[in-house]
């Protein structure tokens, strides 16, 4: 393993038999799995490269049973990782050897649908595209939407800040929660916010939403729905060179629409999608974009004619509109399939996250390039071009020596590609352990300490979590310590009034 | 009273650091048009960012801009406003409520986070502040979030920092998203509805597929003078419930005709568009009935957000107990309630009454004596209330920006 984890804590090791039964106490029955044969399944998450067997699982299925392992673990400083769907693909429900892993699996029920104010009350093993169908004979939906919507939990999404292809237009799972009930590593219940349009006070919430699991333990959640937009059509665009496709969605933002979904697609991606779905993609393009816009029939119709002339003045050399929800499934089919497409044509492969401000797309795009060259290894790129969200899928075999850490060092050179571009490390996969190391690219000491600080206000004793997100951990008394400056401190000599 | 009128980030760090050294709390202000909201600080030492007003760069392509937080707010609407663009949560403009002259500054748009109407459909200041740089009551300078919307790089010290009343850290340069403005905007009207039947009314509208992006309720009470903005559609003075619809033209349009059948039941509406349309959500966002120079410019102001089908119920509650008046924003979920001079402001009717349906109030309006005896913010449950204030220690461990802002009896 490339990552270091914390290193296990033996005294903990030593009375896991104690701990098991103590757990056992807290939540009886089929709730404490402690077998090596049945703990396998939560050995990893999305990040499948990365495993580790934890000391045992917990699957409680009530706040108190959450409250109560969390206390218990806190009393004998036992460490936790929280996971929900474990579709993470950054490894943030990674276990520990030496950690609880406690599973929100059966947290499966959607509590309140209150329609009058456009929210939905529900537990966090609730799937993300649950929410949406329970809503769905109203005409609502939930709007965030991740790839993985059909299995990831909402207690996840909220965990990751979880995206998708339409947030873009809708915003990303932080913008659409209201609030939550939330355990702290003590036991604390806490509720946070409700069903108003914002809470009071610091917005905990906020800062709760993407906090990878590290503040607290989410029993419940309250999510904004909205009704579905009338209609969605979508065009299908190809460009002979990837700066034309840039510039294209650049003038598309330029000219004030938002669709509510804009992707584009590589040639090495295209020609995979294409062999593996048959959405009759065109092949002799280098880059293709998906941009799809939804509301009102009349004002989809109109958005269609303007970004089709937006297109052609691009230079596009194909342009293919939806008639059909058939057909614009059929332009969709590919893009969403591009993942495992790309399975397909390798053995493995690494998906990559970063964020570049839109403008810089072709010079990211030239760099994977260049890079792709220096590693020898193929690189496979879809984005979320509208808000400039890229995932390289870099090609590798885990069975030929070397090859992952290549993978890994490309990986990470794109990254440092996307903050040197004006960009970030992660748009919507998380840090993780995947991204941890990197941290120090885009953020000082000085920026992660105070990040850092806020954890002990949430857990002091950094149980919950650890080893994810922070390339380095300090004890709480350490990063809470003032500089102690010699004497009394002037006030600086600048103008007074 | 020293001011100490900082020119950089460099400056901000000495005099926060003199400022731990010395033990001696900074009341941190921009233009200082939101100065009385809160309690009163337990400092007479001021750090004056106004001079840090640099807009840094605005990218319209990226729908970015970024600026050191002493920004004008005016100059920074012109200049977004010359490409088409706008903040799209409509940050309210509080100097005639408050009845102060400036407009005031980005840094206090960020730390107050008072949206406006479209609130409901594009979120509030924390939904647009993508990135910013500040200063803590550490004294150090840190970075936190980015100049992209999609980042999930790190906690969202973003969120925390939009809505802390300047308590955790001395922004010095923030990235805010900014949205091109819609073509066009139709407002319905709907004349003569009591409280409950508009709440209704707004319900049906914020739960169509017509993309509504401003719903707001206001009494006849709201029309017993003469409101600019809202003057020439006041109409005999009945009660107006509004719905904005934006957008391309003709998609606002033929919204606004079929959200019109969808409200047949409410009464017959009628259409004001663009320039009337607009000077009518300014009235609402920035509470114009209420203003100072107005008849209940001496009464004190509450901003109570509830979830947003309670808002009719507790609203007419409200102003019944009180003899006071309300009018509702956010389709119900914002009530702006003017009471009757009182010396607690009406508090414990205020509290109990929103408690009930699980909102929070804020005393936006009122002398200071009597914040002196009122909790101006919403009390929160006893863990919260631990929570923050370990959260706050985790900014600012010596309690040296804004000591006293948020809670009644601090000291210095």
């Amino acid at each position: 393993m490339a990552i270091m984890m914390p290193a296990s804590d033996q005294a903990v090791l030593a009375r896991r038999a104690e701990i098991v039964a103590a757990l056992r106490a807290i939540v009886p029955g089929e709730g404490v799995i402690d077998s090596a044969a049945e703990m396998r399944a939560y050995e990893s998450d999305g990040l499948t490269a990365y495993r580790q067997p934890p000391m045992v699982v917990v699957l409680p299925d009530t706040t108190e049973q959450v409250s109560l392992v969390l206390k218990y673990c806190a009393g004998r400083g036992i460490k936790v990782v929280p996971r929900g769907s474990g579709t993470s693909l950054s490894g943030g429900a990674l276990p520990l050897e030496d950690g609880v892993l406690l599973g929100l699996g059966k947290f499966k029920r959607i509590r309140e649908i209150d329609f009058d104010n456009r929210a939905v009350v529900t537990e966090p093993g609730v799937t993300n595209l649950a929410i949406s169908q329970a809503v769905a004979h109203a005409g609502f939906y939930y709007a965030p939407d991740p790839s993985s919507q059909i299995a990831c939990s909402i207690g996840g999404n909220v965990a990751e800040n979880s995206g998708g292809v339409h947030c873009l237009k809708y915003g990303m799972t932080t913008n659409n929660v209201l609030g939550c009930e939330i355990v702290l590593m003590s036991g604390e219940i806490l509720r946070i916010g409700g069903k108003s349009a914002e809470n009071t006070g610091y917005d905990l919430m906020g800062v709760i939403t993407g906090s990878e699991g590290l503040l607290g333990v989410i029993t419940e959640i309250t999510v904004r729905i909205l009704q579905k937009p009338e209609t969605a059509r979508a065009l299908m665009v190809g460009f002979a060179q990837v700066e034309a496709a840039g510039e294209c969605v650049a003038r598309i933002i330029g000219a004030g629409i938002i669709p509510g979904g804009m992707e584009m697609m590589d040639k090495p991606a295209i020609h995979a999608a294409e062999a593996f779905v048959h959405a009759g993609y065109p092949l002799d393009v280098e880059a293709l974009l998906i941009i799809e816009l939804d509301g009102p029939r009349i004002e989809v119709d109109e958005l269609i004619t303007r970004v089709e002339t937006i297109a052609n003045a691009c230079g596009s050399t194909t342009c293919q509109i939806s008639t059909s929800e058939a057909e614009r499934n059929l332009f969709w089919a590919g893009r969403k399939a591009a993942f495992p497409a790309v399975g397909r044509i390798s053995p493995d492969y690494l998906c990559m996250d970063g964020t570049i401000p839109r403008g810089a797309l072709p010079k990211a795009l030239a760099r994977i390039r260049e890079l792709s060259e220096k590693y020898q290894l193929g690189c496979a790129n879809v984005f979320h071009a509208g808000d400039g969200n890229l995932h390289p899928l870099i090609l590798y075999d885990a069975n030929k020596p070397g090859e992952i850490e290549r993978a890994e060092a490309f990986g990470a050179d794109i990254l440092r590609a996307c903050v040197e571009f004006g960009g970030v490390l992660t748009g919507e996969h998380g840090v993780g352990i995947e991204k941890r190391d990197l941290m120090p690219e885009m953020f000082s000491e000085i920026d992660l300490n105070q990040q850092q600080r806020l954890k002990c206000a949430f857990d002091a004793q950094g149980l919950l979590n650890p080893g994810k997100v922070f390339p380095t951990l300090h004890r709480c008394a350490e990063l809470g310590r003032m500089h102690v400056h010699a004497g009394k401190l002037a006030f600086p000599d600048i103008p007074r009034f | 009273m020293d001011t100490l009128r900082v020119r950089d980030a460099k400056d901000v760090e000495e005099v926060v650091r003199a400022a731990i050294a010395n033990e001696q709390p900074l009341e941190i202000i921009g233009h200082g048009s939101k100065r009385s909201i809160g309690h009163a600080m337990a400092t007479n030492a001021v750090l004056d960012v106004s001079a840090l007003n640099a807009i840094t760069a605005y990218e319209p392509n990226e729908l970015i801009v970024t600026l050191q937080a002493g920004a004008p707010l005016a100059d920074v609407l012109s200049l977004i406003d010359a490409k088409n663009q706008q903040f799209a949560f409509e940050p309210m403009n509080t100097a005639p409520l408050l009845g102060t002259p400036a407009l005031g500054t980005i840094g206090g748009m960020i730390a107050a986070g008072l949206a406006g109407p479209r609130r409901i459909r594009a979120g509030g200041a924390r939904d647009h502040l993508l990135g910013a740089h500040a200063v803590s009551g550490f004294g150090d300078s840190f970075k936190t979030g980015g100049k992209v919307v999609k980042n999930v790089t790190g906690y969202d010290l973003c969120k925390l920092l939009a809505g802390s009343w300047g308590t955790l850290s001395v922004m010095t340069e923030v990235t805010l998203k900014v949205m091109p403005k819609p073509e066009a905007e139709r407002t319905l009207l709907q004349r003569g509805l009591d409280d409950a039947a508009a709440n209704k009314a707004m319900t049906a509208a914020l739960g169509s597929p017509f993309d509504v992006s401003g719903a707001a309720h206001l009494p006849k009470s709201a029309f017993r003078t003469r409101t600019e903005g809202l003057g020439d559609i006041a109409g005999q003075g009945e009660a107006l419930t509004v719905l904005r619809l934006e957008g391309i033209t003709a998609s606002a349009a033929h919204r606004a005709g079929s959200l019109r059948e969808l409200l047949a039941p409410f009464g017959t509406a009628t259409l004001v568009e663009d320039v009337a349309s607009a000077a009518l959500w300014a009235a609402i966002r920035d509470v114009l009935p209420f203003a100072a120079s107005g008849a209940l410019g001496a009464w004190p102001v509450w901003r109570i957000v509830c979830p947003p089908a309670s808002g009719a119920a507790l609203g007419t509650l409200l102003a019944r107990e009180t003899g006071g008046d309300v009018i509702y924003d956010w389709g119900g979920g914002l009530i702006w309630a003017a009471l009757p001079p009182k010396s607690d402001a009406h508090a414990p009717a205020v509290r109990e009454r929103t408690n009930a349906v699980g909102g929070h109030a804020t005393l936006i309006r009122a002398a200071e004596d009597i914040r002196r005896g009122v909790d101006v913010f919403h009390p929160q449950a006893v863990g919260i209330v631990a929570l923050s204030e370990r959260v706050r220690a985790s900014f600012d461990p010596k309690t040296i920006l804004n000591r006293g802002r948020l809670t009644r009896g601090a000291t210095a």
